[in-house]
Order: C-alpha cells, then structure tokens, then sequence
C-alpha cells in the first residue's frame, strides 16, 4: 500500500467514525487523567455500558489541558456535539450513561461546555468560556481530540502532510519556511529555530544529528510531557522535517525516564510510522533516510541544558561544556548536531502543514507564534494552555485561569521555572513575549507559570529555587556549584531570622558573579528568582532581616503560629483560645490585654487578619477567633491589673492629640512608663471613630467606655472639645512630647456633576451624626457608593432610620468588595440590595436638590497593580436610580486644614514620618494612626499606638520597652489528639438578633457565644503554636 | 592550518589556527590565571577564572575553551574581569582554608615563621604539605584578594590514607577536575570521575569504593595534575622543595621514560616524569613514579659486584667480577650458553646484550623477561 492509499484509508476509517451511528466516548488518559483517576473512570464507563447492553466506542485520549477538571469525559452522541464533562467521579460516570445516552438529558449541570458547530441549551460552547477564549492551540492542535496510539488519526488530520510538503521542497527552501515563521526555540532559550537550522545544514560533513530534548525538568512544567502522551506524532513529524531540512541522518529523543507513558506512547508511534515506511531508510519511497532511537535521562534538571543533554546521550555525566564550539560545529560525538524543545518540534510540523506566513500571524513583531504554559499554584483554573505570544500575564491569570481561588490576593507570578523570576501584580499588564519578560527579569522559560498569592512569602519562594538549582547543579564551575550554595545559605538564615541587613547586597553581589560568569545557562540564570524577589518584594526581606517577620507565615522559626503571625498587634491568639477551651476568660483577657488595651473593642469590630491565616479553614472553617475574644472581654474582671507594669513618674509630659484608638494606645502605654500623658480631643466625648464611626449595633458605646475609663485608670488624662490649634502651644504648656493621631476624617469625593447638591451626604459625617445622636433627614429610598465597611455601615443605618430600600452601588464585582464577608452577608439578610459592577456617573438634580441617580455598567479589565481587575465602563449602558438620598462612601483622606502647616504630608495627602521612629519632620512631634496610614482599621491604629508609645518613651529617655507580662505562666498543655481535631468540625454560628427586633432600633446584632459554645469553639483550635519546628 | 592574528589587549599576535584563546594570550606572553586548565588535557572551562572579554561575543567568554579566529580582540584584564575573578575566588575559598593566604601579614612572613595569632593553627597554610608548590596560591596572590565575606565552611572529610603512594585530602579539593580528567583522556583509566551534585560533588571511585578495588593502577597522573595538596605523595610529603633536579631514563623498563629526579641532600626525594619529551609525555607508570628513591636507597641494594669467596658472597671490582665471569664462560662449549636479559635495563644494554651473545657465541640463544 502506498503512503497515499494509507492515507485515504486513515481518512476514510475517521469519518466513518466521526459519522458513527454509536455514541462515542472520550476519556482523557494522560498523566494528568490518570493521577485524577480517569484508569478507575474509563473501567467504570465501559462495565456500565456493557451492563445495559449500549454498543458505544470509548476511546482513550490525550491531554486536554484542563488539569482542575480532571477526570475528563466528553460524550458524542450522533448528530450532536461534543460535550465535554469535568470532574467526573465513579458516582457521575454511570449516571451520565444513564441521563445522555439513555434519557437523552445532557445534564447541563454537569457539563464544562459543548465543542461543535451546533449547541446544547442549557451549556456554554467551550470555545466561548474565558479559559478556552484567548487560546490558539497550534502545537496543542490534537491534544484531546485524537487517539495519541492510532497514527491513522493522526494522518486523517493532516498528520505527515507537512512531512510530504518538505519533501517536495529543498532542504534550504524548508529551512528557510521555518526562518520566515520567526519560529523561536520553545525549550528557554528562544534562540531562532530557523538560523540553527541553517548553522546545521551549512556544517560540513555527513554524520549529523538531530535532538529532541524532552528532558522537562522545571518544578511546574508539564507542557511537553502532556504533548508527547497525547500527540506524540505531532513531534515526530516536526523531526523529520528537521531532519531532511538538516542533513541530518540519525536522530535521539531524549526523554526523563519519569515520564514512563510519554516514552510508550513514543515507541508506539515511532513502530506505526516505521510500518508505514514513514521512519528508516528510503522515508516515503525518497532518498530521504532517518533513524530515530530514544534515549532515556535519569532526570537530572542539567542534562535539560544542550551540551550536558549531549554528553548524557555519550553516556558521559551530563555537565555542560562552554560554547563555542556551538553544537552545529561539534555537538553529539563531536559532529554537528542540533537541539529543539519538544514544543519546538510540534510548531515545526504546524507549519509546514499550513505555512509560515499563517503561522507568523500569531504573536509580536518579535516573538511570532504561540507558547504552552502550565498553569500552575494558586489560580482557579490549573492546566495546560496555549497562547499567542503578546498576550498579558493579567489575561492568562485572570482570563484564562479564573483569578486566585479563595478570594485571596495575587502576589507574584514565577514564569521560567527555577531559572526564571517572579513577576509581582504591577507586572500583569507586560505582554508575554521574549524581549518583554527579559526586560522585566524573568525569562519565557520553557513554560511553567507558577501562580503565588497573598499566602506565599518571597523570601521562601527564592529559598525554595535556590534550594532546587544548588541540588541539581552539576558541580562542575564554581560559580554555580559554591555561589548558589552561599545564596541559599543566606537565604535560609533570612528565613530563620538570623539575616544581617547587609545580606541583600551580599545576595545583590553573589548573583551578579553567578549570573556573569557560570559555565552554563542553569547557573547564569538561577540568581533570577533571588533578584526579581529583591527587586519586586523588598521590604519582605527587610521585614524578615530587620523585624524577624515572615508576613504570608511561611517561614517557621519565624511564625508562632499564623493566626497571632496574622495580627499587626501580635496578640497571641493560639494561647488566649485555649485558655478559653480550658474555660478560662479572664486569663484569655490577661493574654490579649499583653499587646491591646481594647479587648473588647476588638471582640466586636476587629477586621481580624488572624481568621484569614487560620489553618483550619483548610478543613472547615476558620476558628471564630473575633467572636471568642469578645466572649473573652465581655467576661473581664480586671484581675490583669494587679500584674501591670506602671514605672514610678518621670516628670515627662506628653500631649497625645486624638482620642481615638492609635491616641488612646499610645497614651496608655505611655503613662505606664511614667510619663505624664494628656490626650486632646475635639469632639464631646473621647473614642474618635470607635464611636462616632461605628454604629452602635455593632460597637454599643457602653464597651468603648469601659476601655477608655480602664485607660485614665493609669494616669492618662482626656481632655475632651479641646481642640489643638498649633504645636507651639502645646510646647509652650512644657509638653516634651507630642503624638499626633488625628486620624483621616474627610470623607473623599467621587469628581461627579452635582456632587454638592442637596440630598447627597458622605458616610462618615452621616454615622458620626447618628453617633452623636443628631437627628438625620433620610428618605425611603437610599443609595450607597462603595463597598468598605463604612459603606455596609452607613446602608445598615440608613435601613434603621427611615429609609425603605438601600441600593449599594460598588464598581467592581462582588468577590472584589472589600467590606468584611460576615457585614455583608448580614447587611443582605436585612434586606440590602449589592448593585455591583456599577459606578454613578451624575447626580440629577431638580433646584439643587437631588432627584435621582445616574449610573453606568461596568466590567472588569486587565488586573491592575493591586491585582485585582481594573473596572471599565461600558459606553452606553448608563441607567438612573430613583433614590432620594445618596449616601458616598468611597474612602476618607487625612483632613490637612485641620493640622498644622509645618508639617510634611505625602503625596497621598497623609503625614511624613520616619518609617521607624515615627517622628515628624519636626523634633519631638510623632504622629500615627490613619493621619499616616491613610484610612485603615483598629487593630493597625491600636499596633501604631503601641510603636509610638515605644519609640515616645525612647525619646524621652526611656528604655522603650512597654512588654508586660499579665497573663499566668501557661503550664504544659494537655496532650492534643490532632486526629480527633482534625474531624469535620464546623464553626459554631454566632447567634444574631432577630430581624424584627433589628427593624428600626439600633440594638446589638451579635449575641455573643455561651460558654458551652465558647468552649466548644476554642476547642477548635489546632494549635498550630504547639508544633515542632525543626 | 593557518596563521591567524588576533589582538590581546591593545597586541597583535600572530598565532596558528586551532589554538584556543588562551594558548594564543600564553603565546603573546600575557599571563591569564587559570585553576582547571592544563596543556595536557581537553579545554575544560569550570574554574571560570580565563574569563575575558572578546568583541562582538556575548558574556565573558573563558579563554581556555573558546577557540582564537582571526581579527578577534581580546580584552584580558579589564576591571570587570578583575572584579569577577576576585569574586569567584572568594567563592573558592569559602570551601578551602585560606586565612593565611589574606592574611595581613602575609609578605612579612617567612616559610618557617610560627604564627602565633593571626591564623587558625588548623587553616595555616603551611600546614598543607604543598605548601610552596600550590597553585592556588599563585592565582590568589595574582588576582589579590583581599577579604572573604562569606564564610568558611570545611567539608570534614577524613584523609584517604588507605594506599601507600599518595593521600586523598579532599577538603583541599577545589573541583578543578584534573585528576579526573588525565585518569580518563592521558591514562584511559578511568578510574575515578565525578560522584554526586552540586555543593556536594567530589571526585570519587564508582559507589565510594577503595581505589585499590577500582581500576587505579597508581600511576600518579593524578597527583602530578593536582592543583592543590588535596592529592599528595606520601613519601615526600614533607620534604619541602628539593635542592637540584637531574633529568634521567627510567631504570625500571627499556620503554625509557624521562624522569627528574629530585634531589636533598645527596637523595633522591621526589620523582616526577618530564612532559618535553616524545617517549612519556608527563607520564609515569607505578614503579617509576612512586618506586624509584626507596629503590636506590634501600640498604639492600648492591653497589657494587659480588663474588663468592670461601663460601660466602664478598665485594668486588668490576674488573675483577668480568675477569671471573669470563674465565668461566670459557670454560663451555657456546651452544652450552644462553644469555638472560632483564626489562630494567636500558635498551641500549639490551643491545650490547644481544650483540654480545651473537658475536661472542655465535648463536641466538638470548631472551629477555619481559617476555615471560
């Protein structure tokens, strides 16, 4: 049989079964499948359709890419699209037998999307879901569409046509189709393909070689090994055409003898083709002659590096050697070679089956074409993707991958493996292309793109590279070989704590050697992770140098426990909740009062940073870590004040200016160390924002009373309507000292037309007149801007005035609302409408009064340098809200007519201060709290109150050393049966008011836990704090 | 082959087509530092200290691997490249003791001062028995270094004394891999190669055996090459420097290999076999690497001819040893006589032997236990 009639005959056996009359099935067989269990999923298939007697073709495929969704089954029933079924269990298996092939119900519910012309109702076409959308897949064309075993499949898709092509061509007029696609080499390096091509083809001599590396070795890259376990002839064909383009006579795939089922699949397929006259001498009836032989790597990441590849298939220890001499010159044996990625092989086959110019359409200018990618780490949709080149980061990661799971923050992104470097949210709009990534100071790498979030530290992330690339250097130069084992050490002793400031030029310097002067491309590029993390991430190894903290909580020496990790004010959580499991509240107190001196106040309205960190939200849910201080505080009997410190008088006087939580804190702190403090207050009463910004259904005044009058019980005396008109008064009174902590007040405008007019108000004035018990015209129907607590706030209140219907209008998407998860759950459940992904756009106004409320749609774009998708209006979609009041919360800034003109603000409109001794720009005068910060939140404010009270004392001639020990020496807990712990064990609600009793009336809304519950809670705990660090 | 020419910082030199870079730099008498490369082995590139800087080439290429093409224009000392080469030592020495060789004081101390708080008494240089002979010292004190920043991490080996000819200290070892190299291109041994990876690669026989159960034949190439003390002749080990060298032949086998012979005190202290020359090139076997000084100054060897005399062996002269050994070959028929030769000695006494057999005795009765 001719190659011909083998080919017709392929064609033909496709579209009889393309045309079938019997359903068929697809189950995706690679690795990938089967790790997820797709072996136990095709049995399960084929068991239930021989039971119920249903004549069906199962074929095995390869890889589809979508990893998250594994299992995979797609189901073809004549005449009917493909559908393509994720996450498919033994359960499910049988039932979509029974539901689409027998009850003809294609479970929509179930299905990802349809691939076809025609669709399904009910179910999405895959090609238009934002993971399938931005995809061209070129050299992905057959993955998961064809039997990677059965090469007739292959052909019958224009397999080995592109092979036919070439050999109706000259070696040169091939080689040059591959220089005129601008193809570039997939494996890293992205030199050209074509100009290697010519360097081998120009060489001298018969005895040429061709090499196929398939070592994949990066942690997180699976791209090739998915392509040769589900298209494997792809490849092959790119070889071939390599090899008449080349000269070269004899060939080696060298393969990672891990990847045991790409190796069959590829002796498999190099069988069929030698069958088919496709592989050996005389290749398709042509002088044209080729030997191909597999070769085996025993998985040493170096031998990925061409030249150790080529000593490894000599049967040498695979270490690099230096070119020149370039492996066209003398590469395997010594004769010319050449080297291409796998990827880079398929592309080949690609464009010789179409042409160079359509291939070329895809990418830059520069960087033409696509890459794979394997997605990886903390985004929604893992897998396997190919992109045109030229494509965001932003796009792949919030487009195709879904975004970070969990709602958590995206915080880097690792492109190129342990040569490559981290990328950090400011970077997701950088097209993804040769010139741009290098520019950034990372590297296209082979493909891996590993996702970082909030919860991932830098500093471990660089340790973890380094700890690879030091292990799988090949020992041969000793830049490579010593410098990296230097970088890691001082890496790891960063990561204990124990790092020396002058460590990051250390690390600066060791990598400039290393990179400059490395034998080889592992060692010239392993310092990439180090320095992009220097150069993105910083003030995490200034954090971990300087204050020993790990932020994300992953360095170990450095972490006691997350959740106290977790806290600005350090408050040690784990050990405060097991003294309430033991039924202990007033030692709980003790314990949180060592580091605040608002327990209670943060029992109620705490953002608490220390729930997101808790582990056992990995099982269930986080421990109610707020609730149980609460329940802690509510139970304080004061004992802790017989333990605390108070230093006899130092005859210094200090003025703290703002009553609220950063003033009173530092205020408290500070007459504990003997010195005489007086805080000035503006308004009637003292607490700032904790009373007059939170409502009282959810902070009662009473609390905040309680902590301010345990305050003055020190000696700090609160002068209440006494505002600060200069600083030279203050001094002029014999102040040593002055704190400022005047807090940003002013609610920040919109920059909309008729802003001003009446009927409009801004949240923060609104609460503070509710506070202050004033009385507020609202009407029924009210609308909020913005989605911070503050904006929760102000529309629960308006709900408990007058107001009938609260519109909360937010520009981004609900999972981007950064107002507390349980605020807005209870706002809704009182009846409060989110209209997300909406910004006003005009206030309409009748008189100068407002009417009414004009607004515009909005979706999200590219991500930007806080990682979250940027809103973008739609043009047109305007739409008007009848509301009679609006009520702006879209933040506060720092109101400067109020603080004295000498001072130094920043360019957001806050205070300058020394970033360690918080001193103004002015001798003697400190400030914290959102004054510098910007608006944030109690726990923060409470943190700066206690650094300035440190760093006060110190200018005052003090120690700083405000630590106290309040709480009883902790015995040696009882033995903990993690087991048990670990059981399903969810949260105990927190019981609220009822609706009716909310309806009109500001009464609290949490009831607080009872002790049983209180107990139970704690006893949630996994104490994390008790584990062994090694 | 060609000539080609090349200029190497600011020199045009002519040189012949194939050399390296460096070959071409050594040629024009400018001195590139160098641990790993050696003239009798394959171009390496590991130590990374031949880098130079070669117009219109990316990075910094090492000279030792890069071959010289015409109109190339080498820089071979620019500040960079000084810097780089400070720091990759630094990195070296952060694995070898090296106080001595920072030390402040270094150029006021003599080779038999005590030092007596400058330097760790176990990181002293000379307590290194190549102390004086080292490579590394040379590049050190070239290159100039002047503190290392990083710390000094010792590997703790234990010595490998289990052989009588030299000792394996690899915690002197800097990697330079010429021991492994000549045991495989010179000797086609190969008896020891590479064993593991990155920080913790060493050289080593296969699975970490004994070398005397490897395929090491003891030829000594690999201390010869040794950069370092890490490999080193137990015999002479702290015999300093020799007073004089003597070139001479081998005595052990007629191949004739080109030995010098160290010389203190009227001794021979060391052996090292001579690379000028066509018959050995640098290379010794066994015996006459390692077999040679207790050989000639064992209290057993004789010095001159012995006769027997009343039963019992007494010193002679020569004359009077050939006048006997004359008188008694007179005394047979030639075809009674065969003549036994001895691989130890010269070819040209081998000759003499021969000839002397044939002419003396007419016949071809003569052989030679080499060939036993």
């Amino acid at each position: 049989m001719t190659f011909n009639e083998f080919r017709q005959q392929a064609i033909a056996e496709w579209k009889t079964l393309q045309e079938s009359d019997k359903p068929r099935i697809l189950v995706g067989m690679a690795t990938c499948g089967r790790a997820a269990g797709a072996g136990g999923i095709i049995n399960i298939i084929k068991e239930e359709l021989a039971r119920r007697q249903i004549d069906a073709t199962v074929i095995e495929v390869g890889c589809f890419g979508f990893c998250y969704a594994e299992p995979l089954v797609d189901i073809i029933k004549p005449g009917k699209p493909r559908i393509c079924y994720g996450n498919v269990t033994p359960e499910i298996a049988p039932q979509l037998i029974e539901d689409y092939l027998v009850n003809d119900n294609p479970r929509p519910d179930l299905a990802m999307g349809t691939l076809g012309e025609e669709t399904i109702e009910g179910i999405p076409k895959l090609i238009d879901l934002p993971i399938l959308k931005p995809q061209v897949r070129i050299s992905l064309r057959n993955c998961g569409h064809i039997d990677p075993d059965n090469i007739k499949q292959y052909i019958a898709n224009d397999g080995y046509s592109g092979l036919e092509k070439a050999l109706s061509m000259t070696s040169k007029e091939v080689v040059d189709e591959i220089m005129k696609s601008g193809l570039k080499g997939r494996g890293g390096a992205g030199a050209s393909t074509g100009f290697k091509w010519e360097r081998l083809l120009e060489a001298p001599g018969d005895e040429k070689y061709l090499i196929c590396n398939a070592d994949e070795g990066d942690p997180g890259a699976f791209m090739d090994r998915s392509l040769l376990e589900s298209d494997p002839h792809a490849v092959l064909e790119g070889i071939l055409i390599g090899a008449y383009a080349t000269g070269a006579k004899t060939g080696f795939i060298y393969c990672r003898a891990e990847y045991p089922l790409a190796i069959h699949r590829l002796e498999t397929a190099m069988k069929q083709m030698e069958e088919c006259g496709l592989l050996g001498d005389n290749i398709l009836g042509t002088d044209f002659s080729f030997h191909l032989e597999i070769k085996e790597g025993a998985g040493a990441f170096v031998c990925g590096e061409e030249t150790a590849l080529m000593m490894s298939i000599e049967g040498k220890r695979g270490m690099p050697r230096p070119r020149p001499p370039f492996p066209a010159q003398s590469g395997l044996w010594g004769k010319p070679s050449n080297v291409n990625n796998v990827e880079t092989w398929a592309n080949v086959s690609a464009i010789l089956q179409r042409n160079a110019e359509w291939y070329a359409q895809y990418g830059t200018e520069t960087s033409k074409g696509t890459k794979t990618f394997a997605l990886a780490g903390k985004v929604v949709n893992t897998g396997l993707i190919e992109v045109p080149l030229g494509i965001t980061l932003g796009d792949i990661i919030y487009g195709i991958g879904g975004g970070i799971p969990d709602n958590k923050r995206f915080k880097a992104v690792l492109t190129g493996g342990p040569s490559g470097g981290c990328l950090p949210a400011s970077s997701l709009d950088i097209p993804v292309d040769y010139e741009s990534l290098t520019k950034a100071g990372t590297i296209m790498g082979s493909g891996g793109m590993v996702v970082a979030d909030e919860d991932t530290c830098m500093v471990d992330m660089a340790r973890f590279f380094l700890t690879f690339t030091q292990d799988e250097s090949c020992g041969k130069c000793i830049p490579c070989r010593i410098g990296t084992r230097q970088m890691l050490d001082i890496l790891e002793r960063i990561s204990r704590g124990k790092g020396q400031p002058s460590d990051i030029d250390l690390l600066d310097k060791l990598s400039q050697i290393i990179k400059s002067t490395a034998l080889c491309g592992l060692g010239q590029t392993a310092p990439n992770p180090v320095l992009t993390t220097i150069r993105y991430f910083r003030e995490e190894y200034e954090d971990h140098i300087n204050k020993k903290r790990c932020e994300a909580g992953v360095c170990r020496t450095l972490v006691k426990a997350p959740c106290q990790n977790a806290c600005p004010a350090g408050i040690d959580v784990p050990r405060y909740i097991r003294a309430l499991s033991e039924g202990k509240p007033e030692v709980a107190t003790a314990v949180i009062r060592e580091r605040v001196p608002f327990p209670a106040v943060l029992g109620y309205v705490c953002v608490h940073f220390c729930e997101t960190k808790c582990r056992r939200a990995q099982l269930d849910d986080a421990v109610a870590i707020r609730q149980l201080k609460r329940y802690a505080a509510d139970r304080d009997d004061g004992a802790w004040k017989k333990n605390i410190k108070k230093a006899p008088p130092t005859g210094k006087k200090v003025a703290v200016v703002g009553s609220g939580p950063a003033g009173l804190t530092a205020a408290y702190y500070l007459a504990k160390q003997g010195h005489a403090a007086t805080v000035f207050e503006a308004a009637p009463k003292p607490g700032g924002l904790l009373r007059y910004g939170i409502p009282e259904y959810r902070l009662p005044n009473e609390i905040v009373d309680k902590e301010i009058s345990d305050i003055e019980e020190v000696g700090v005396e609160i002068k209440t309507s006494s505002p600060v008109e200069s600083l030279k008064t203050v001094f002029s009174q014999g102040y040593d000292a002055i704190f400022l902590a005047t807090g940003a007040s002013s609610s920040r405008k919109m920059g909309i037309p008729n802003e001003d007019a009446q009927g409009v108000m801004h949240a923060l004035n609104f609460l503070e007149k509710i506070n202050a018990g004033e009385k507020v015209d609202i009407g029924k129907r009210v609308a909020v801007i913005g989605g911070g607590n503050a904006a929760i706030d102000a529309a629960r209140v308006a709900l408990r005035l007058e107001a009938e219907e609260v519109n909360i209008i937010y520009r981004r998407s609900r999972d981007e609302l950064p107002a507390l998860a349980d605020e807005i759950e209870e706002a809704e459940q009182e009846g409060i409408k989110l209209n997300v992904l909406a910004t006003p756009s005009r206030v309409i106004t009748e008189n100068g009064r407002m009417t009414g409320l004009e607004c515009i749609r909005m979706e999200l774009g590219s991500p930007d340098a806080s990682g979250r998708r940027r809103p973008i209006p739609i043009e047109g979609s305007e739409f008007i809200v009848d509301v009679d009041n609006v009520i702006i919360a879209v933040g506060q800034e720092v109101n400067r007519s109020t603080l004295p003109t000498e001072l130094e603000f920043t360019s957001f409109g806050t205070l300058t201060v020394d970033q360690e001794t918080l001193q103004t720009n002015i001798n003697g005068v400190f400030a914290g709290g959102d004054v510098v910060s910007g608006p944030a939140d109690v726990i923060s404010a409470i943190t700066t109150g206690r650094e300035a009270a440190c760093s006060i004392d110190r200018f005052l001639g003090g120690d700083g050393d405000i630590d106290e020990v309040l709480a009883p020496p902790e015995g040696v807990p009882e033995p903990f049966n993690v087991e048990q712990a670990e059981g399903e064990q969810h949260r105990i609600p927190m019981k609220l008011l009822g609706f009716e009793k909310r309806h009109k009336c500001f009464a609290l809304v949490e009831l607080g836990y009872e002790n049983r519950e209180a107990v139970e809670e704690a006893d949630r705990c996994l104490r994390c704090d008790l584990e062994e660090v090694d | 082959m060609g000539d080609i020419t090349l200029t190497i910082d600011g020199i045009e030199t002519r040189v012949s087509e194939g050399m390296t870079v460096l070959e071409a730099t050594q040629q024009a008498g400018i001195y590139i530092p160098t641990l790993c490369y050696h003239p009798d082995l394959a171009p390496y590139g590991a130590c990374r200290l031949c880098i130079v800087e070669i117009e219109k080439m990316r990075g910094l290429p090492t000279a030792c691997t890069t071959p010289a093409t015409n109109g190339m224009v080498v820089q071979t000392n620019t500040p960079q490249i000084q810097e780089f080469r400070r720091g990759i030592l630094e990195l070296l020495l952060s694995e070898h003791p090296h106080p001595c060789l920072t030390c402040w004081r270094r150029d006021k101390c003599g080779p038999f001062d005590i030092c007596l708080r400058n330097v760790d008494v176990t990181q002293r240089c000379v307590l290194c028995p190549n102390n004086g002979n080292c490579e590394l010292q040379e590049v050190v004190d070239y290159v100039g270094v002047e503190t290392v920043d990083l710390p000094f991490t010792s590997r703790g080996l234990p010595i490998d004394r289990e052989n009588p000819f030299f000792e394996r200290d690899y915690n002197l070892c800097i990697l330079c891999g010429r021991c492994v190299r000549v045991c495989q291109e010179v000797r086609g041994v190969g008896a020891i190669a590479f064993t593991s990876r990155g920080s913790e690669t060493l050289p080593g026989t296969a699975f970490g055996r004994l070398l005397r159960d490897s395929d090491c034949k003891y030829c000594g190439a690999c201390v010869d090459v040794c950069p370092t003390g890490a490999l080193v002749e137990r015999n002479r080990k702290w015999e300093g420097a020799p007073d004089s060298k003597v070139a001479t032949t081998c005595p052990y086998c007629g191949v004739g290999c080109q030995l010098e012979l160290g010389l203190k005190d009227g001794r021979i202290m060391e052996v090292t076999p001579l690379r000028e020359n066509d018959v050995n090139r640098g290379q010794a076997c066994v015996k006459g690497r390692f077999g040679i000084p207790e050989f000639v100054h064992h209290t057993d060897r004789l010095t001159t001819p012995l006769v027997k005399k009343d039963g019992a062996f007494q010193e002679a002269t020569w004359d009077e040893a050939l006048e006997l050994v004359a008188s008694k070959l007179s005394g047979f028929k030639k075809e009674e006589v065969a003549v036994m030769s001895s691989a130890k000695c010269t070819n040209e006494d081998n000759y003499v032997v021969q000839k002397f057999t044939r002419t003396a005795f007419g016949h071809n009765n003569v052989d030679h236990c080499a060939r036993l």
